[in-house]
C-alpha cells in the first residue's frame, strides 16, 4: 500500500489528489491521508506531498469542469470537517466523479458518494449553528468581536454571511483553536489572518466591557413562558456546548 | 388605568413590553430574501434563522416587543387587558430603533417584530408603529426583518405607508367563530380583522403583479408535483381577493416606493383551548385563510391561562401543548405533503389522535394503499408514507434512477425506517415480515411515539414514570 501524505490545509489536500493521479500507481493501491501521521503502518510505503499551487489550481478547476460547481461545493465543505479520514473520502469520490460527470452527485447508493455527502452536511450543520449563535460584543464603540471554537474549519463558510450583512461595520470573528479569524474593514472585503496570542488577550478583555449585553439579558428571561418551561426542548435545539460565548446563559 | 409617573429607564420597559409580548408565537423570520447593501446594516434570508432559545425551548429570532400596553381594549384572554392591574409601559420610536439596531449588530437578532396594545386609539397606536419602522429604515439605514401587527380599526392609509417599508404583516384572528369573538374580545370583529386582511392580501398582489411575479405567493416547489394541494389551481378560484382590495392610497405608494409590499405574507395567529372550538374547525379556518387570502402563516398558540375569568378555562388548567403540537404538524401536512384538512380529520373525528402523528394517523386508516414500492411509486404517493419527508422523497426520486434502492440506502438518505418499515416495500420485500394489521401497527407505533408525547405535554419533567413506561403502550 502508497500512502501519500499532506499538510492539513486546503491547498496540500489539493496538491495530494494531483499527485495520487499522476503516479499512475492505480487507485486501489493508493491511500491519502493528513499529517501528522500518528501510528504508521508496517509494509507501507509513505510519501509527503507539498503544497504546489499550479497542481492545486489544476484540481479545483477540473473538479468544477468536469464534474460540477455542485461537486466543488461538496468537496470544500467536506475539506473543512474535522474528520481525519475526510482526505481518502475526496479522493474516492472524486475517482467516480471524473468518471461519471456531474450525475456523481445524485448516486447516493455508492458509499463514496454518501460518505462525502455526510461530511458536507456535517460541516454545514456547523456552520449553521454558528451563523445563528455567534456573538459579537462591541469593544469601545470601534468595533466588533466574536470568539468562536468549533470542531470543523468554518470561518470560510461562515464569514461571507456577515460580510453581506454587515458590510459597513468593522468585525473580526476569531477562531479560538485554530488561531485564525476573519476581518472585516468597514466597506471593505473581509481576510483570513492569524491572530497572536497578544492580540487575543486584548480582544479578550474589550469582550467584558459591552454595556448592551444587560439589555439582551433582560429580554432573553422576559420573552420565556414560565408556563411552558421545558430546559429539556432548550437543550436539544441549543446544546449547551454552542453556550459559551453568547451572554444570556452567563450569570 | 393608573399610569405609574416616575421616568422608567430602558432596561425596565424593556422587561415589561418583552413580557407582554411574549404570548405571541410567531418569531420567524422566513419568506424575505434579500442582500445586503452598503451604509446599511443587515439582509433577509428566505429560511430565517433562529438567533437563541429562550426558557421554554421557543426560538427567538426577533426582537419581539410590544410598542406599549396601556390598551384602552378589554380582551378577556390577555394579559394586557384594561381591567388588569400590571405595570404599563410605552416605548418611544427611537428606543425601538436603537436596540433593534445594536441587538443586529452583535447577532443576537434577525430584526424586529413590534405589536402593541391599543394605546389611546387604534389610529395613534398605528400612527406610532409606522413612524418606528419609517425611523429604522430611512434614519437608522436598518435592511433586516420587521414583522409588525395591524391595528384592527386603524385607518387604510397608515397599512400601506406601513406596508411598504416591512416584510411581513399580521392580524391576530385569535378566535374562529364570531361568536367566541363577541364573547372573549368585545372589541373585535370579523369585519375589523377580516377587512384589512383583504386589503392586505389585495395590496401583496398588486405589489407582486407590478413586478412581474406571479398574483399569489411562491411555495414550496413539492406542491407543483401534488394534485391534491391546496395552493393548486382550484385554491386560485378560492381567493376572493383582487388588486383593487389594496388599501387607500395603494396605487399612489406603488409608484413612489421603490421596495415590494409586504414580501414576506402576512401571517395570523389562532388561541387553542380558550373557546370550545375543536381541532377540525381550526383547521379548516386555517385552510381557508391560506386559500382566500393567500396567508403565508398560520400560528396556533395554547392558550395559558393568565387571567381569572368565568368565560375562561380555570387558571390552573394544563396549557394544552400536545393538541398545539398537534395542529402545527396538520399545518404542515397541508402547507407540503398535499393534504386537506378533509382528509386528517372529520364531523365524526373533530380531533386529532393524541397518541398519533396525524401522518400516521391517516395512514393507518387507509392500509389498504400500503405497502408501498419504494422503486416506483410516484412522489406524490412517497409523500404519504410515514417517516418520508419531502427532502427524502425527492432524493429517492433521483437516486432509485441509478439504481434499485434497498433499506440501508434510504436510512442514509434520511428515511426514518422505525416509522416507514410498516408501509414500504424495497424490491418487493418488506424489511421485516409484518402483518398489515391495523391493531398490530397502531400499537407498534404508539408504543414508539409515546415518550415523544409525554414529553411534549409535559415540558418540565425529566423522567417519565415506570408505571406509564409499562403501562400497555410497548408492545
Ligand atoms: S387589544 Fe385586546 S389583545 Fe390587544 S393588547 Fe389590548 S386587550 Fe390585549
Amino acid at each position: 500500500m502508497n500512502v501519500l501524505t499532506c499538510a492539513d490545509d486546503f491547498g496540500s489536500m489539493m496538491t495530494c489528489i494531483y499527485e495520487a493521479y499522476a503516479c499512475r500507481l492505480g487507485h486501489r493501491s493508493i491511500r491519502l491521508e493528513l499529517e501528522p501521521i500518528l501510528q504508521p503502518e508496517l509494509f507501507c510505503q509513505y510519501r509527503q506531498v507539498d503544497f504546489d499551487e499550479k497542481k492545486a489550481a489544476a484540481v479545483i478547476r477540473s473538479i468544477q469542469e468536469k464534474i460540477s460547481w455542485e461537486a466543488w461545493q461538496l468537496v470544500y465543505r467536506a475539506a473543512m470537517s474535522w474528520q481525519p479520514h475526510r482526505l481518502d473520502c475526496i479522493y474516492r469520490f472524486l475517482l467516480l466523479g471524473f468518471h461519471f460527470g456531474a450525475s456523481v452527485t445524485d448516486m447516493l447508493q455508492h458509499p463514496a458518494v454518501s460518505g462525502l455527502f455526510a461530511l458536507s452536511r456535517n460541516v454545514m450543520n456547523e456552520a449553521h449553528y454558528f451563523r445563528e449563535f455567534i456573538r459579537f460584543s462591541s469593544a469601545k464603540e470601534k468595533f466588533l468581536v466574536s470568539h468562536i471554537e468549533p470542531k470543523c474549519n468554518i470561518l470560510t463558510l461562515v464569514a461571507p454571511h456577515f460580510s453581506d450583512r454587515m458590510p459597513s461595520e468593522y468585525w473580526m470573528i476569531i477562531d479560538d483553536t485554530r488561531n485564525i479569524a476573519a476581518v472585516q474593514p468597514a466597506d471593505e472585503p473581509f481576510y483570513l489572518t492569524s491572530v497572536t496570542e497578544e492580540e487575543m488577550l486584548r480582544l479578550k478583555q474589550a469582550e467584558k466591557e459591552d454595556g448592551i449585553t444587560v439589555l439582551w439579558k433582560e429580554f432573553f428571561h422576559s420573552i420565556s413562558i414560565s408556563q411552558r418551561a421545558s430546559a429539556r426542548r432548550q437543550r436539544t435545539m441549543l446544546p449547551v456546548w454552542y453556550r459559551r460565548h453568547m451572554p444570556e446563559f452567563h450569570e | 388605568m393608573i399610569t405609574v409617573k416616575k421616568e422608567q429607564s430602558l432596561q425596565e420597559k424593556l422587561h415589561i413590553l418583552a413580557d407582554a409580548a411574549k404570548y405571541d408565537v410567531a418569531c420567524t423570520s422566513s419568506g424575505s430574501d434579500r442582500r445586503g447593501k452598503t451604509g446599511f446594516l443587515g439582509n433577509a434570508a428566505a429560511a430565517g434563522i433562529c438567533h437563541s432559545f429562550s426558557g421554554d425551548g421557543r426560538c427567538i429570532s426577533l426582537l419581539k416587543i410590544l410598542y406599549s400596553n396601556e390598551c384602552i381594549y378589554d380582551c378577556r384572554y390577555c394579559v394586557s387587558r384594561r381591567s388588569n392591574d400590571r405595570p404599563r409601559a410605552t416605548f418611544t420610536p427611537v428606543e425601538i430603533c436603537r436596540l433593534t439596531m445594536e441587538f443586529y449588530r452583535r447577532n443576537y437578532i434577525e430584526g424586529l417584530f413590534l405589536s402593541s396594545g391599543v394605546c389611546q386609539s387604534p389610529e395613534y397606536t398605528m400612527e406610532k408603529i409606522y413612524e418606528t419602522v419609517r425611523l429604522l429604515r430611512t434614519r437608522f439605514h436598518f435592511n433586516g426583518y420587521i414583522h409588525v401587527k395591524a391595528i384592527p380599526n386603524a385607518p387604510e392609509e397608515l397599512l400601506t405607508l406601513t406596508g411598504f417599508l416591512v416584510d411581513r404583516m399580521s392580524i391576530n384572528m385569535e378566535l374562529p367563530t364570531e361568536e367566541s369573538l363577541k364573547k372573549l374580545a368585545p372589541h373585535k370583529s370579523f369585519r375589523s380583522i377580516f377587512q384589512p386582511m383583504k386589503q392586505i392580501a389585495g395590496g401583496i398582489m398588486t405589489s407582486r403583479l407590478s413586478s412581474g411575479k406571479s398574483p399569489t405567493l411562491d411555495r414550496h416547489r413539492s406542491n407543483q408535483y401534488l394534485s391534491g394541494s391546496i395552493f393548486n389551481r382550484k385554491a386560485l378560484e378560492d381567493s376572493t381577493v383582487s388588486p383593487s382590495d389594496a388599501p387607500r392610497g395603494f396605487d399612489l405608494s406603488l409608484k413612489k416606493e421603490q421596495t415590494p409590499f409586504i414580501p414576506a405574507g402576512q401571517s395570523t395567529q389562532m388561541i387553542i383551548g380558550a373557546a370550545p372550538e375543536n381541532d377540525f374547525l381550526l383547521l379548516q379556518t386555517a385552510q381557508t385563510l391560506y386559500r382566500r387570502f393567500d396567508l403565508k402563516r398560520v400560528f396556533y398558540s395554547a392558550y395559558i391561562p393568565v387571567n381569572e375569568d368565568p368565560m375562561l378555562p380555570p387558571p390552573d388548567t394544563a396549557v394544552p401543548l400536545l393538541r398545539e403540537h398537534r395542529l402545527y404538524q396538520a399545518d404542515w401536512l397541508l402547507r407540503f405533503y398535499g393534504f386537506q384538512a378533509e382528509e386528517l380529520l372529520s364531523p365524526d373525528r373533530p380531533n386529532f389522535n393524541p397518541l398519533l402523528d396525524p401522518k400516521c394517523d391517516w395512514a393507518l386508516r387507509h392500509l389498504e394503499h400500503f405497502p408501498i414500492e419504494i422503486n416506483q411509486a410516484p412522489f406524490e404517493t412517497l409523500m404519504r408514507v410515514p417517516g418520508i419527508g419531502s427532502k427524502s422523497a425527492l432524493r429517492i426520486v433521483n437516486a432509485r434512477r441509478f439504481g434499485a434502492l434497498d433499506f440501508t440506502h434510504l436510512k442514509k438518505i434520511g428515511v426514518v425506517l422505525k416509522r416507514a418499515k410498516y408501509f414500504i416495500t424495497c424490491s418487493g420485500a418488506m424489511m421485516y415480515r409484518i402483518p398489515m394489521e391495523e391493531k398490530f401497527i397502531t400499537r407498534q407505533l404508539t408504543g414508539e411515539e409515546y415518550q415523544a408525547n409525554w414529553d411534549i405535554s409535559h415540558p418540565q419533567t425529566y423522567h417519565q414514570m415506570t408505571l406509564f413506561e409499562t403501562g400497555g403502550f410497548s408492545v
